[in-house]
């Protein structure tokens, strides 16, 4: 299978630099896998897990990635999420510990607008770092 | 009287030479923290510079999405940052006169003005003046986090894509080099594709690339997708702002203890002369008692 340039940039770092042949990504209209040779193509993405089969192995390595941005142009592809770690890197009891506060927050939010969507966004990265970290097992 | 003078000149010596510990000891500290807010700067960068030619592109291809025209009220909000502590030169005058100035500006268009300071000094500074205050923030450039900035950002793109606020602009400082820091003035929205890249970007758009261009898909739309990286564009500016002028605070602060280094480096020279000359006159004096005293005797 052909391969391509994939990037994944954070904020605090450039998590991924380097040559995929296949993408799993989860945007607004589910999950959406890219090939080389895609068509130029932007799409927000989902908090949620991203599959990226590495070349030596052929196999799927999965990383938790919080919402952000997609950028397809000239065949490479940028993905801009605002953190990222790969399963092997979860650190599974800080996950568990912000679920349990993002849920307290939930709790104490009700259905107060701000507050509760920024725990609401909290308690999604956390229960998809969880479901990383135990999809890997 | 050449030995009180002798006693004076001592004293004056020791508490330059302890003022000189004090300014040495921050123009360490400030070039440190300068080399650590030189990093985070450059670090962040990457994730910002697509982030915005993503947006750039898309005010390109799909024009409107990206300007609000349904303004109901002239408001508009200015973050003024500026450094927690003085003894930084002119750093934190500069910043907050081109805000003044801006601000004046402003108001003669018509603009009902906001501000957000960042930073103890610009927050006095606009707290004096009893401006209308919408968010304050101090102690916040030197642990700045990316997250901070974009949480700020949402509640302040909400406000715009409401329509509650007509413009977005962020004063700051920003880092030329060691020697060199320039207060700059950035509109954030309503965002335009500034005149510098204008030209670059017409050239790239020759036919086939401009074709090429239009035929991005946006999922699930351009305006889904805008409403997504507006808030970050907004925080990446807001960050990279902090951080440019957190870098220019250390490096103005250094600048200024340097330079202020040297002058008590001077003015010890300058004292330790003084000193060397009233002790030998107070030798030649004493000799000139012995040697006169002994002459008396010998007669």
């Amino acid at each position: 299978m052909n391969s391509y340039k994939l990037k994944i940039i954070t904020p605090e770092k450039t998590f991924f630099d380097g040559e995929t042949t296949q993408i799993v990504v989860r945007t607004s209209e589910g999950d959406t896998g890219i090939l080389a040779g895609h068509i130029d193509y932007v799409s927000n993405i989902l908090t949620g897990p991203l599959k990226v089969k590495q070349i030596e192995t052929d196999e799927y390595r999965i990383a938790a990635v919080a919402d952000g941005i997609m950028v397809v142009a000239n065949g490479e592809v940028t993905i801009l999420p605002q953190s990222a770690e790969w399963a092997d890197e979860i650190d599974i009891d800080r996950a568990e510990t912000a679920k349990k506060r993002a849920e307290e927050k939930i709790a104490e939010a009700k259905e107060s607008g701000a507050a509760f969507d920024f725990a609401e966004a909290k308690l999604k990265r956390a229960l998809t770092r969880i479901s990383v970290y135990n999809g890997q097992k | 009287m050449a030995t009180a003078n002798i006693k004076d000149v001592k004293r004056r010596i020791k508490s330059v030479e302890s003022t000189m510990q004090i300014t040495k000891a921050m123009e360490l500290v400030a070039s440190s923290k300068l080399r650590k807010a030189k990093e985070n700067a450059i670090q962040a960068q990457p994730y910002f510079k697509t982030l915005y030619e993503t947006l750039k592109n898309i005010s390109l291809n799909s024009s409107g999405t990206v300007k609000n025209d349904s303004v109901a009220e002239k408001k508009a909000l200015l973050v003024v940052i500026a450094g927690d502590r003085g003894l930084a030169g002119g750093f934190n005058h500069n910043v907050l006169k081109l805000a003044q100035e801006r601000i004046d500006s402003l108001i003669n268009d018509g603009f009902a003005i906001s501000v957000m300071p960042i930073g103890k000094k610009s927050i006095e500074y606009f707290s004096k003046r009893s401006y209308d205050i919408y968010d304050q923030r101090a102690q916040f450039a030197e642990n700045a986090s990316v997250y901070d900035c974009l949480d700020i950002s949402d509640d302040v793109v909400s406000k715009y894509t409401r329509g509650e606020l007509a413009r977005v602009e962020i004063c700051y400082t920003t880092f030329a080099n060691t020697l060199s820091q320039i207060a700059k003035n950035v509109t954030a929205f309503p965002f335009e594709v500034t005149q510098e890249q204008k030209p670059e970007e017409s050239e790239e758009q020759t036919d086939t690339k401009h074709k090429y261009k239009a035929s991005v898909i946006y999922d699930p739309s351009p305006e889904e997708v805008l409403k997504l990286l507006l808030p970050k564009y907004f925080g990446g500016l807001l960050y990279g702002a902090v951080v440019d002028s957190y870098a220019s605070e250390q490096a103005a602060r250094r600048t200024a203890m340097e330079a202020a280094s040297d002058n008590a480096q001077e003015m010890i020279d300058n004292l330790s002369l003084l000193y060397n000359r009233a002790r030998q006159a107070q030798i030649t004096q004493e000799l000139t008692e012995i040697v006169s005293g002994s002459m008396k005797n010998s007669d």
